[in-house]
């Protein structure tokens, strides 16, 4: 039995976007990492991860992410998510993965973001 | 005539084998809005018995999908009372659950994971591994209120939240 994960990687405004769609659990590392690492050998520099309001993760999925963001952090890069439930918002926040991961509502704000940094 | 006070219990057998703590997870769901739980009490009592389910299949019965997982609801008015047993394959669970410190983890001082128990202490009003010297495997209990308004008085002053014996699931 697999659960499962649509992963999507576009490119739009000078950010990376991967798109989750499913659940992200232990059957979604091998996918979710390829995507990361294709992205950052293309040179991705500002990365979102795009989740949808019905995206279920695990503690499982959690650690997947938070490889991605061991990585990110070597790589110097910026990792933005948006689209999580208010329920997975607020799990990110109590286990500290917002330190290293900006939470946005919504992915145009997240775009704006990035081209207010730029 | 049924009672007012009879508790409802359903019980489930899932297989040892990952991804179907999702068939656990969306049968509590099923019960907690028969029950009247609001959609955040039931998101948080999805990721607990997920959490819990995962550790007892992975754990437990050593992801081996001949092994069963029994799950047990038993739902009364105010609460939602959920037992999750499997054979006992793995290790015994662990003794402490620690607060899992991500800076350690991004820096490469510590190991990713262990994230489970602690997260099921976050999302339930109580959590503990129950004695079974019968059947030798593992039992593990929580208990989640419909309401935050109907806890048990002696939970909010941090007594007798949470009792597990568990790390590093």
């Amino acid at each position: 039995m697999t659960d499962d994960i649509q992963v999507t990687v576009s490119f739009e405004r000078g950010a990376t976007i991967i798109d989750l769609a499913g659940d992200v659990t232990t059957f979604a590392e091998e996918a979710i990492n390829k995507a990361y690492h294709d992205a950052s050998s293309d040179g991705a520099h500002n990365i979102i991860f795009n989740f949808r309001e019905d995206d279920y993760i695990n503690s499982a999925g959690i650690a997947i992410l938070i490889g991605i963001v061991t990585e990110a952090r070597k790589r110097d890069q910026r990792l933005l998510m948006t689209g999580l439930s208010s329920h997975f918002q607020k799990i990110f926040r109590m286990v500290g993965l917002t330190q290293y991961a900006d939470l946005y509502p919504s992915l145009e704000e997240a775009l704006a973001s990035i081209e207010e940094a730029a | 005539m049924i009672p007012p006070n009879t508790t409802r219990v359903v019980e489930l057998k899932i297989p040892g084998e990952l991804g179907y703590e999702r068939v656990a997870r969306e049968a509590a769901a099923s019960v907690a809005r028969r029950l009247g739980f609001s959609p955040e009490r039931i998101e948080e009592l999805q990721t607990a018995v997920d959490e819990a389910c995962t550790n007892a299949i992975r754990h437990g019965s050593k992801s081996d999908a001949r092994m069963k997982v029994v799950v047990v609801l038993s739902a009364d008015e105010d609460k939602l009372d959920i037992l999750v047993k499997d054979p006992g394959a793995g290790d015994s669970p662990p003794a402490d659950v620690m607060t899992p410190d991500i800076q350690a983890q991004v820096e490469g001082r510590s190991p990713t994971g262990g994230l489970g128990l602690w997260l099921i202490r976050q999302m339930v009003d109580e959590a503990y591994f129950v004695e079974d010297d019968e059947s030798g495997g593992n039992q593990f209990r929580m208990i989640i209120y419909r309401t935050m308004d109907e806890r048990h008085p002696a939970l909010d002053d941090g007594s007798s939240s949470t009792d597990d014996e568990g790390d590093n699931q």
